[in-house]
């Protein structure tokens, strides 16, 4: 992934090449590629998720003299069982994905967003604008991450919109830190010097010198993002503060959990336990092989 | 040395108003009026005034802000509407519930984590140990706290019938330090403690490994092996260098674990500050939420203080400025 490697790239693709070339990277790793695999797979199954659930999630199951099916274990009509209320696991697990990815996508790019403007800003200018935006963090980075997010959903009401914003306001200070750590470096790199030099203006040098280097870095934060945004809305839903109107794992969990039927209905619980755990895991990994393929003292040498 | 203590401390008090500032009027510009709460009683307009007057919320915002910031100086947090007793009280024995599932949870978790991440950390680069080890800790690092625990609770309470899944047990009369030393405490407080524990593994597991992987290929570790002592030893000194890092990584994690266990707490029905946190909110007793999370909040101010100041005595090379 050498400079001349980065140019040969298409003339309109040359701002996303290090982006290819770190996804050309990844896919060397053995896990990150089962990780990119994974998701990929929760994204496909996510955005065809109405064609798959073959019942409507919120809707009672009913055997044909009338009677609800509750707690009804696996069969070929439910092929995960039914709830206590008599819903279909299965369709509730696949429509659930979409609330998961929704959260996570949104609230990552988000979270990237604003982390690499502050970030960027903090990083390049330095001096009182550096001060004024890292205090800015140091206050955000001392707000408990969890109970923030019960209490501001909480106050705000439980919508998946709040619930975005909410993760969005958590997240952005640990990536503008990194961001901001990494343009520092970026900053004092000859080109840039070069670039100041033959009198070009900060916004140039920000798009053409400073932000195609520092993409990989906002690529990693975004993933990780993904990850965190997935887990709280999770935990928000399975403390009964997630958004009722929609199906969630998290929402699952807690009805399973509040209905007590953890020690009978498995095939209610272990389904979205399963999806949160896979999913989540995925992410990590392909995080996991960023950093050690881009760490050269942790690089396996071959 | 004395001049960046004192500016890390002017700099941690000025975070703390800071958030208190965020935190008060989050919880005033949403619109609450606590006495519905109790109007069921057919309570008259002056009554109302008065139970106004008892929580502080009379007079403008501006006024609130003002006397609540000032009785916060006088450690007074308000009076709960659940309860109906100051805040600090109901919450304080909460505290104390708290502190012992995630105090021996986050110190074993970070004992056994970075004792398995120095194996695999050691074990050569590519093989089965070092392949398997990180992707369990990656699987487990994934799995969310609350999936834990309810897989424990599934196992151990439910199904295998060892250990109860619900509360700390009834301490039947028994005073004090008494209520935590018996062993019907601990037999409650196993699944959540484990719970704990598990959390925190795969993160020390992974930071330790790192360390170890970084620090096999410095010198001094090639002059220990010179000299000719055992392989386990070498492991050692390239395990206590990378011990640095996660001690000043300890004071922050604890802080986030107390706010973090929410879940852990839910799950078992564990009578600590984050379920506290989680009935109030859903309660609408504000004074109590509000304490909760200022408590939370300080906490944490306080642990990445301590963990600077820890780092720049433990690392000759940090400079203070």
């Amino acid at each position: 992934m050498s400079q001349s490697e980065m140019y040969r790239a298409p003339r309109g693709l040359r701002f996303l090449a290090p982006m290819l070339s770190t996804f050309r990277l990844l896919l060397r790793d053995r896990f990150a590629f089962w990780g990119l695999t994974i998701f990929a797979l929760f994204i496909l199954v996510a955005m065809i998720a109405p064609w798959i659930a073959p019942y409507d999630p919120f809707a009672p199951m009913m055997t044909e003299s009338g009677r609800l099916i509750r707690l009804a274990p696996p069969s070929a009509e439910h092929w995960l069982g039914t709830t206590a209320f008599g819903n279909d696991v299965f369709s509730q697990l696949v429509m659930g994905s979409r609330v998961a990815l929704r959260v996570g996508l949104v609230a990552a790019i988000a979270v990237g967003f604003i982390s690499t403007l502050v970030g960027v800003i903090s990083g390049y200018f330095g001096g009182i604008i550096d001060d004024i935006l890292m205090r800015m963090t140091d206050v955000a980075l001392s707000i408990p991450t969890l109970p923030f997010a019960i209490v501001a959903v909480g106050l705000l009401g439980p919508s998946i919109d709040n619930i975005i914003l909410v993760i969005t306001l958590l997240f952005w200070r640990n990536g503008a830190r990194i961001i901001r750590s990494v343009v520092l470096t970026e900053r004092e790199r000859v080109f840039v010097k070069w670039a100041r030099a033959a009198g070009a203006s900060h916004l140039h040098i920000i798009l053409r010198h400073i932000l195609p280097n520092i993409l990989r870095v906002v690529f990693l934060w975004v993933t990780m993002s993904v990850a965190f945004a997935v887990l709280t809305e999770a935990s928000l839903s399975f403390l009964g503060l997630g958004d009722p109107s929609i199906t969630s794992w998290g929402q699952m969990l807690n009805t399973a959990f509040a209905s007590g039927a953890l020690r009978t209905a498995w095939w209610w619980v272990a389904p979205p336990s399963l999806m949160l755990i896979t999913l989540i895991s995925s992410l990590y990994l392909i995080g996991r092989a960023y950093e050690e393929q881009t760490n050269p003292r942790l690089r396996e040498r071959t | 040395m004395r001049a960046y203590i004192l500016r890390r401390l002017l700099q941690s008090m000025l975070v703390v108003f800071v958030v208190t500032t965020i935190m008060f009027f989050m919880f005033r510009v949403m619109p609450a009026d606590p006495t519905t709460m109790f109007l069921e009683g057919g309570m008259t307009e002056e009554a109302r005034q008065v139970l106004l007057e008892e929580w502080g919320l009379n007079g403008t915002l501006w006024e609130q802000y003002v006397r609540y910031m000032g009785n916060l100086l006088t450690g007074d947090f308000g009076n709960s509407f659940f309860y109906r007793k100051p805040a600090w009280d109901v919450l304080w024995p909460f505290i104390i519930n708290t502190l012992w599932i995630a105090v021996p949870g986050l110190l074993l978790g970070a004992v056994i984590g970075s004792g398995l991440g120095m194996i695999v950390g050691w074990a050569p680069r590519g093989g089965k140990v070092e392949r398997s080890g990180i992707l369990l800790a990656t699987i487990i690092r994934g799995a969310p706290s609350f999936v834990v625990g309810i897989m424990l609770l599934a196992i151990f309470s439910s199904w295998l019938n060892w250990v109860p899944g619900y509360g700390m047990g009834d301490p039947q009369g028994a005073t004090g330090l008494m209520r935590y030393l018996n062993w019907d405490f601990a037999h409650h407080l196993i699944l959540p403690l484990c719970a704990v524990i598990i959390f925190f593994i795969p993160e020390n597991l992974l930071l330790m490994r790192s360390g170890v992987v970084e620090a096999r290929t410095e010198d001094y570790i090639e002059l220990v092996r010179a000299k000719g002592v055992s392989e386990g030893r070498v492991a050692w000194h390239a395990g206590r260098n990378s011990m640095l890092p996660l001690i000043t990584w300890l004071f922050p994690a604890l802080a986030e674990t107390i706010a973090g266990i929410v879940v852990v707490e839910i799950v078992f029905s564990w009578p600590g500050v984050g379920r506290e946190l989680v009935l109030a909110v859903v309660r609408q007793d504000y004074p109590v939420a509000q304490a909760a999370f200022f408590l939370m909040s300080i906490m944490i101010v306080l642990a990445n203080l301590a963990a600077d100041l820890t780092y720049s005595k433990l690392d000759p090379r940090v400079v203070y400025k």
